[in-house]
């Protein structure tokens, strides 16, 4: 049972290895690209605090993704994680911004029709509305962050050397609160749908106590660590010195914008404190950590007087938003078809 | 951690230390080479010019050796990875700043050009002007590493005393030939004026780097 369970949890794991090798280049990319940060000491912070987020912080995404499917065989969660995973490579193949958070909704969709479950619609609006709020929040959020460190720089008058040194400082704690973040958020796209049919038992290590959910949380963040060892450093290495050529202060701020989505996104502690003061929150949903940071880039570019909206990048996005569920559904209903059929497995419970 | 600490912002302290050496250096050396200019249209090639020459010999050794201190420690250190470039680019144009005051007192000492009384208020003005140019330069440069509003400050400064200088340079060699001197004299003299006015040439161009460097940098 334990084996064939591995095997099912193979296709989670895979979605963790690529999420580790994109998106974290994403955060340290800048950084490293810059030598501002070895490689080594990025993916080791990366690492960590995907640990940390994931086993800590995973559990108000994963709950909402819970609602909006209870995937409840774990043949039907590989495939639902597998679909997913394909959907990205193929989106991404394509060239329009993808992620796994609307490809792990798409496939979970894509179970709730096949085994003929009703979609929470409230749900999957709280989800689509994060998505569409999620860049432009980033943007609002890089903007702040951008007048507000630079009127501090402005006022302070450090010298240029000891400004890069706490830049440097800057980077690698605002990476860590990212990664942290990071994995809060996305580890519920990773092992989200697997969480119900989890075999695990508690365990007590110390004064720690890690529930099954907890447990599968950590399985996947150690995948996406393996993806950061692995893959990253070459997609780093384009992010930093082609695509995305910044300085290392523009860099500490999508940095931060990125972080600060994340969390909003999915602390439930901060979610909690601020309904208990009366103040509106944001739904605890996985977004995209690509789409922050695109949404920050593009913030500063326009509040540095750049040439306008980039529509061709604001429309490929909202392109994801439908396409990538979508096909990720389609490829799901699918694959379950053949799994049932042809494999004779379960892979839904009435 | 707290070692850790230490050491980062140990190295930074030691090498903002040495780049303001190395400014502080042109400072220096512009005023000797002002004091020895005077001194020397006074005395010609007396002891006291020898010393005060070797003196600039020395600030110029110094600058030399901070120099590449500063240039080994950006790299050992790995400091400023981003922007290591054109920090050294910019030492090496204030080195060569330095060098060519040392050069031209050099030349004062090795060919003891004979310089007619009715010059010397003008070459003093030219020397004057050549050495606020010199200063400026390097009060823009250090501004470079605090404060870009003031580059730009310092900066039209260097660009007003080089103008003024290449206009003195022109109204003294206009003079000098014009004069009944000797050819050879009188070409003597043009070189000697010409290489003092390269001194406010070079810091012009160390200037024009620097406000590149200030538009790169602006965030």
């Amino acid at each position: 049972m334990e084996l064939a369970y591995f095997t099912f949890l193979s296709s989670g794991l895979f979605l963790g290895w690529s999420l580790g090798a994109n998106d974290v280049s994403n955060i340290f990319g800048a950084a490293v690209g810059s030598k501002m940060l070895k490689f080594k000491t990025a993916a080791l912070i990366a690492s960590i605090f995907i640990v940390l987020g994931s086993v800590f912080g995973g559990s108000g995404t994963t709950a909402t993704l819970s609602a909006l499917g209870n995937v409840n065989a774990v043949a039907g969660s590989f495939m639902v994680a597998l679909s997913a995973a394909f959907s990205v490579y193929f989106m991404a193949k394509t060239g329009l911004t993808t992620s796994t958070s609307q490809a792990i909704v798409g496939a979970i969709i894509g179970w709730n029709l096949f085994a003929d479950k009703t979609t929470n619609t409230a749900v999957l609006l709280k989800i689509v509305a994060g998505w569409a709020l999620c860049p432009f929040l980033s943007a609002g959020i890089a903007i702040l962050l951008y007048l507000l460190l630079k009127h501090v720089l402005k006022r302070i008058r450090l010298h240029m050397l000891m400004q890069h040194q706490l830049l440097r400082i800057g980077l690698v704690c605002a990476g860590a609160f990212c990664t942290y973040a990071l994995g809060a958020n996305n580890i519920a796209n990773v092992m989200g749908v697997f969480v119900q049919t989890a075999p695990f038992d508690t365990i007590h290590i110390g004064i720690l106590t890690l529930s099954p959910a907890q447990i599968l949380f950590l399985l996947g963040a150690l995948a996406i660590s393996t993806g950061v060892f692995t893959y990253s450093h070459k997609v780093m290495d384009t992010i930093g010195k082609n695509v995305m050529k910044m300085s290392p202060f523009v860099a500490l701020i999508v940095v931060l914008a990125q972080a600060c989505v994340l969390f909003i996104f999915s602390s439930s502690t901060l979610r909690n404190a601020l309904l208990s003061v009366g103040l509106p929150a944001l739904p605890l949903v996985p977004v995209s950590s690509t789409q922050a940071v695109i949404g920050a880039i593009l913030g500063i570019g326009l509040f540095k007087g750049g040439r306008g909206i980039n529509w061709s990048i604001i429309t490929r996005i909202v392109i994801g938003w439908f396409s990538t569920p979508i096909m990720s559904m389609l490829i799901c209903f699918i694959c379950l078809f053949v799994l049932q059929n042809v494999f004779n497995l379960t892979v839904f419970l009435p | 951690m707290f070692n850790i600490k230490f050491t980062l912002f140990s190295h930074t302290k030691e090498l903002e230390q040495k780049i303001d050496e190395l400014h502080d250096k042109i400072i220096e050396i512009s005023m000797s080479f002002k004091k020895a200019v005077h001194l020397f249209l006074k005395e010609q090639r007396s002891t006291n010019y020898r010393k005060l020459s070797k003196e600039i010999k020395i600030i110029e050794h110094d600058a030399d050796v901070l120099r590449r201190d500063i240039e080994s420690r950006l790299y050992a250190h790995n400091l400023i990875p981003d922007f290591r470039g054109d920090v050294l680019e910019l030492v090496e144009n204030l080195d060569k700043v330095i060098n060519e005051f040392d050069e031209v007192a050099h030349q004062f000492y090795l060919e003891r050009p004979v310089i007619p009384q009715i010059y010397h208020d003008d070459l003093k003005e030219l020397v004057d002007q050549v050495c606020d140019c010199a200063e400026n330069l390097a009060f823009a440069s250090r501004a470079f590493f605090r404060d870009f509003t003031a580059v730009r400050n310092y900066s039209k400064k260097v660009y007003y005393f080089e103008h003024e200088s290449d206009k003195t340079t022109a109204k003294l060699i206009d003079a000098v030939f014009s004069s009944d001197l000797e050819l050879a004299h009188k070409l003597q003299l043009k070189t000697f004026l010409s290489e003092v006015a390269d001194i406010a040439d070079l810091a012009e161009n160390c200037v024009d780097q620097l406000l590149i460097y200030v538009i790169k940098r602006d965030i």
